[in-house]
């Protein structure tokens, strides 16, 4: 995968991604919405991905979830990967599901030892089903579990350490859940390997009120804010080039906006490299 | 200390309930409201995208109401949205029963079934001269094979025409009369496009027959009835609008 910025693949982008082919360096989709079996969904990322590497990025697996793993669901990934051949797999740090009922919303887990075990275990299991090394993302968080015993980041490095899976590392949710949390984010940053992290999310997010308390929420809604881009930044000097991604999944706008944000970053990747030297 | 799975099912209730729950042991608890309003968005947003001419017909305020009703009844069981919508259909129907708004239900069952053809596998056209190779002795005996998007419908009301109305354009659509037609259609997903066929009754259980594996002569039978049924006319008609697609 090329140490650039890419963006997120949406449906309503397909056509004009084929007929212009724009200068993005690569596209991730969300690998649920192309688990039809045919159809112009699947025939479009067919196309694009001819063209493009592809990172498909997985919203359901539940791979936290303390209940047996989803091999329907894991079935259907690996299907996906043999029709588009991506060249990253990714998932989430969270749960879904359990005992068969579905919240569909990613979920945090309780940062605890059993939690940790677990989770390795489920994700060394998806790697085997899978044949290769997959990323786990952060998720955003606006809860604390009373039973944690351990930092996020402590937890994510342990989870990594444990089952050999590979870092994408969301400075957007770190942001949101620092701020949520009330800890500082370069604590996060500064406690991952930096040879972990093969991918970086940049996305937007909202802040709300709720029973008078004060929200970020991340919606994916909306363009990067400066403290995000800041932490790219400390980022870029901690983690080097890594790729990229620029997510967008509410309210989404047009690809020139998706493909100007992405050249943001590679202006900010450029930037680190001239102060390096 | 609760285990893990004691500690995801009570959260996972909290969040499809929408109601904190002090056994969590979550700080602050109202955040569950949190991830249970992103649960019922994300699962009412894909019914809306397997229901659009529902909620046109309806209004949003309405659809919403609906969706919210049918997510407490019927939660999502895969990691996958899109399956979520399946029973939706049934639910209208327990909604509105008899009432003035019955053909909800079916043209919800119409929508749903052209999410599938939309989303079904492809496949290419029959191949005529591996058929015209079959002995003669052996074509009662052949199976047909229907293509993958192939689905067919039924309804005392002219659902197609509701539906077409509802998702062409966002112009007011035509007042359409729900005595104007019953339909009996085969709709399939051939070069990229969704096509629909009106049916006979014969060549319904014909297709319907087929479709179940049978055999030629078997599929034949049963479309026999009190009407007049061509089958080498019909085998010609599904052949060329490339609904049948094999045969073994």
């Amino acid at each position: 995968m090329p140490a650039r910025a890419g963006i997120g693949l949406r449906a309503q982008h397909h056509l004009q991604v084929i007929a212009e082919s724009p200068d993005v360096a690569w596209f991730e989709a969300h690998t649920e919405n192309y688990f039809a079996d045919g159809g112009a969904h699947v025939e479009a990322l067919v196309h694009i991905r001819e063209r493009y590497p592809l990172s498909l990025h997985g919203v359901g697996l539940s791979l936290g979830s303390a209940d047996e793993i989803n091999l329907p669901h894991m079935q259907r990934v690996r299907s996906a990967m043999q029709r588009f051949e991506p060249t990253l797999v990714s998932e989430h740090l969270s749960w879904i599901s359990v005992d068969g009922r579905f919240a569909n919303d990613l979920l945090p887990l309780p940062y605890t030892d059993e939690a940790l075990r677990h989770v390795s275990t489920r994700i060394s299991q998806a790697q085997d089903f899978l044949g290769r090394q997959i990323l786990i993302e952060n998720v955003s968080s606006y809860l604390q579990f009373d039973c944690s015993r351990m930092p996020e980041w402590e937890f994510l490095a342990g989870v990594a350490a444990e089952s050999g899976c590979g870092i994408l590392l969301d400075l957007n949710n770190i942001y949101v859940a620092a701020c949520n949390g009330g800890y500082e984010p370069l604590c996060y940053l500064n406690a991952i390997d930096s040879g972990a992290v093969q991918e970086i999310h940049l996305a937007g997010h909202d802040r709300v009120a709720i029973e008078g308390v004060q929200l970020l929420i991340d919606t994916h809604g909306s363009p990067v804010c400066d403290a995000v881009w800041d932490l790219y930044a400390a980022a870029l000097r901690r983690f080097g080039d890594v790729p990229t991604l620029i997510e967008w999944d509410t309210n989404i706008p047009t690809l020139e906006i998706l493909t100007a944000e992405a050249a943001k970053a590679d202006r900010l990747r450029a930037d680190a490299h001239a102060l390096a030297a | 200390m609760l285990s893990l799975h004691e500690l995801q099912v009570k959260v996972l209730r909290a969040v499809l309930d929408g109601k904190p729950d002090a056994a969590c042991g979550i700080t602050p608890p109202h955040a569950v409201g949190v991830y249970a309003r992103t649960a019922r968005g994300n699962f009412i947003d894909s019914l809306k995208s397997s229901y659009p001419a529902i909620q046109r017909l309806v209004g949003e305020e309405y659809f919403e109401q609906t969706a919210r009703h049918f997510h407490a009844r019927h939660p999502s069981r895969s990691g996958d949205l899109q399956p979520a919508g399946r029973d939706f259909a049934h639910a209208l129907r327990e909604l509105h029963g008899e009432d003035e708004f019955r053909y909800l239900s079916d043209v919800a069952r119409f929508e749903w079934l052209v999410q599938e053809a939309l989303l079904a596998a492809d496949h290419g056209p029959l191949d005529l001269a591996r058929l015209a190779a079959q002995a003669p002795s052996r074509h009662e005996e052949l199976r047909f094979k229907l293509h993958p998007s192939a689905r067919l419908f039924e309804s005392p009301f002219p659902c197609r025409a509701i539906w077409q109305a509802n998702v062409a354009s966002d112009a007011d659509p035509a007042v359409i009369d729900l005595d104007g037609g019953a339909d009996r259609l085969l709709m399939v997903r051939t070069c990229g496009q969704l096509n629909f066929h009106d049916l006979s009754q014969g060549e319904r259980d014909f297709l319907l027959e087929l479709k179940a594996g049978r055999s030629l002569s078997a599929a034949i039978d049963c479309a026999a009835g009190p009407l007049p049924f061509d089958p080498a006319a019909a085998l010609q008609r599904f052949v060329a609008c490339g609904v049948v697609v094999d045969f073994q």
